[in-house]
């Protein structure tokens, strides 16, 4: 165990030197901190202001008034003018986004918002509402009592759906991190592996190490790297959407998404890293490896390509199928997961046929680097890698 | 004492190894010697255990040598590898810990080695930016860091300048002392010749000679005369008994069994038939300036053997 520690402990320190990861690693800080704070910077923090004209001006504030105590985050600046002429001067120098003229026209530089147009929608329905019923004679009591409506509760089926679009936005920045990530770090390992036998070094440390301690080693001292990556980027994400504000918008369970996500990594890192560094291991140079890792990189792309359409529509039943079938689970899987509400068997399920087809790949791959590793010159066919051993 | 046994190793048709043995005692300086391809590499990577053989065994102390013995071994391959973006001084302190050192032990132990082999204001830089001497002193570091009680040195010298070769021999010559034992092999057979105690020649996978210097040579001694002869006629060594490897006729500058005057200055390396025969020749032909057995160099001896 201790040889493991000691080549864990050098990827570590030699690989955290390196100016590529301290600027990926503040780099990607900063662009998940982006993306956490962007729904707030888009959608969140909705401020308008509205010129009001006319006789119905003061029912007309009390409408929107009314409105902007409901929503959340949500605040109308009412600005009353004395006549059409001075509310439009007012549109026309951006002192007030719209004006509303006598209850019956909007006034806007451009095409009002969805939602802005919504809300006077709705103030206008209000008070013309009123007036009309007023003026056929009932109590203007009972109508403003009657106007006073409670707001339908969602109930969705499969998980809650009434923030779609958000959680689509998690999961699709779930396959991106998960994806870079493994690329990223499965590509040092292999890098590593070919240093080591490119150099011949790997012919001292195989004297005083066994192979299999050497390739656990750099598998785990990297995959911690990784590890603390995907801590960082979950860390700096999340606290970016507090500090923004954007948390009460996040759905629920986020926090069980992001925890089960870094499993998956776990799962995905185990398998891809032993998948490349027995590649690896069949090449003594460095310009050799983009070649030899074809095949592995391919499947690790179309695992991605699967993950973004497992975004799109989480139910369908490729999804569900490769959301269990290893290796495509480990990014399909988590991407469902956070869309919609996956049961508990089926993430079982898939959690365990990954590690069984992890576990099934680090052996494999483990005989397969012993063999090879040592084999320095042209480039070793899989038939000696996997025959049988000298 | 390491026991190399009868290795047997054959790549595809080729056989690389046939039937090697050596012995390297504690404290001995071994030398191995032979032409490119003959099998040193092979034979040093079966000893260390990164390379397996088809026959034979390697033992050390008597008892055949495993993965836990070996990491008591020493090795300095034949292509240099070091991890080129490590720095000095944390490189050969890693391997100390893989050799099985404790931290402050392989500190300190890594100070020594990298002050007795002058890189101390070295020891903060990345291997990559060394000169290649340089990096050879850290390769060999990167092998004694442990303390090992065998040292493996596959072409230590090559490459290295008179002052690094110095350097190199001295740290060895330090470990021998201590009684460690060393081999390694070498193209620079005069090297060879002035360091080791004993010297192996390989041929083909095989080993055509073994034993100290002094036993070789006196082996491969008295088949070689030195004749130096003044004021003979010329031809007259045409006569003698033998075949001659070599003539020289012009008298070396400042040499004292040079030429009175103007004479004739002949001098003649002769493998005699008859060694009697041929001095009472020469003592005919003129004056006998010199007459003696040639030792051979280790350069000699090696061409003799391996022709």
């Amino acid at each position: 165990m201790n040889a493991i520690s000691l080549v864990a402990r050098r990827e570590i320190t030699v690989r955290s030197r390196t100016k590529g990861y301290r600027y990926g690693l503040v780099v990607t800080a900063i662009l998940v901190a982006v993306l956490a704070a962007l729904p707030k910077l888009l959608g969140g923090g909705s401020d308008y202001t509205v010129g009001l004209v006319g006789p119905q001006a003061d029912r007309l504030q009390a409408a929107l008034s009314a409105q902007a105590a409901h929503g959340d985050d949500l605040t109308i600046k009412i600005t009353r003018f004395a006549d059409e002429a001075a509310a439009r001067r007012a549109v026309a120098n951006d002192d007030v986004e719209v004006a509303v003229v006598d209850n019956a026209t909007v006034v806007s530089k451009t095409v009002v918002s969805q939602t802005l147009s919504a809300i006077l929608d709705t103030a206008h329905r209000m008070v013309a509402t009123e007036e009309n019923l007023t003026s056929a004679g009932l109590d203007p009591a009972k109508v403003g009592a009657a106007q006073q409506v409670r707001p339908m509760t969602e109930l969705t089926l499969n998980g809650s759906g009434e923030d779609a679009t958000i959680r689509r936005v998690i999961a699709m920045t779930i396959v991106v991190i998960l994806f870079m990530l493994l690329i990223q770090i499965c590509t040092w390992v292999a890098m590593g592996v070919v240093e080591e036998k490119g150099s011949r070094i790997v012919e001292i440390l195989l004297t005083s190490v066994r192979p299999w301690q050497l390739l656990a080693g750099k598998t785990i001292g990297l995959g911690v790297l990784g590890l603390s990556q995907l801590i960082v980027i979950a860390v700096v994400g999340l606290a970016a959407a507090q500090l923004t504000g954007a948390v009460p918008q996040l759905p629920d369970g986020t926090y069980g998404v992001v925890a089960t996500t870094i499993v998956w990594f776990l799962l995905g890192y185990a398998f891809y890293a032993a998948m490349f560094a027995a590649i690896a291991s069949l090449v003594s140079r460095q310009e050799d490896l983009s070649g030899v890792l074809t095949p592995a990189t391919m499947l690790l792309m179309a695992s991605y390509l699967v993950g973004f359409v497992a975004a799109q529509s989480p139910d369908g039943p490729l999804t569900h199928a490769l959301s269990i079938i290893p290796p495509f689970s480990a990014m399909v899987m988590p991407v469902r997961a956070a869309v919609v509400a996956v049961p508990l068997w089926e993430t079982a399920l898939a959690m365990g046929l990954m590690l069984l087809a992890a576990v099934a790949i680090l052996f494999v791959g483990g005989r397969i680097y012993q063999r090879a590793v040592l084999r320095t010159g042209a480039r070793v066919r899989w038939r000696e890698a996997f025959g049988s051993a000298s | 004492m390491l026991e190399v046994d009868g290795l047997k190793k054959r790549y595809g048709d080729k056989v690389a190894l046939d039937g090697v043995s050596l012995t390297v005692r504690p404290g001995e300086m071994y030398g191995f010697v032979g032409a490119n391809g003959a099998g040193k590499t092979t034979t040093m990577r079966i000893v260390m255990g990164v390379l397996a053989s088809d026959g034979g065994e390697v033992r050390w102390k008597g008892a055949p040598a495993g993965f836990e013995t070996r990491r008591r071994f020493g090795y300095m391959p034949e292509e240099r590898g070091l991890y080129a973006k490590m720095r000095v001084g944390e490189q050969v302190e890693y391997f100390g810990r893989l050799g099985g050192m404790d931290a402050p032990a392989a500190r300190r132990s890594a100070d020594a080695l990298i002050e007795r082999l002058g890189l101390t204001d070295r020891r903060g830089d990345e291997v990559a930016g060394l000169s290649l001497g340089n990096q050879q002193r850290v390769q060999l570091a990167v092998a004694l860091i442990h303390e090992p009680e065998l040292l493996v040195l596959d072409e230590p010298f090559s490459g290295l300048d008179p002052i690094a070769v110095d350097a190199l021999a001295g740290v060895l010559a330090e470990r021998t002392a201590a009684g460690v034992a060393v081999v390694f092999s070498s193209h620079q057979l005069d090297l060879v010749e002035r360091l080791c105690d004993a010297v192996g020649i390989i041929k083909d996978g095989r080993m055509i000679a073994g034993g100290t210097v002094a036993e070789l040579r006196a082996r491969e001694s008295r088949k070689r005369l030195r004749i130096v002869v003044t004021g003979a006629e010329p031809g007259w060594a045409d006569r003698l008994p033998g075949e001659i490897v070599a003539k020289n006729d012009r008298p070396p500058q400042g040499d004292p069994a040079g030429p009175d005057g103007d004479q004739r200055y002949d001098e003649v390396i002769l493998r005699p038939s008859d060694d009697q025969e041929a001095l009472l020749l020469a003592a005919r032909a003129g004056r006998v300036q010199h007459f003696g057995w040639q030792e051979p160099s280790l350069a000699e001896i090696f061409r003799e053997v391996v022709a």
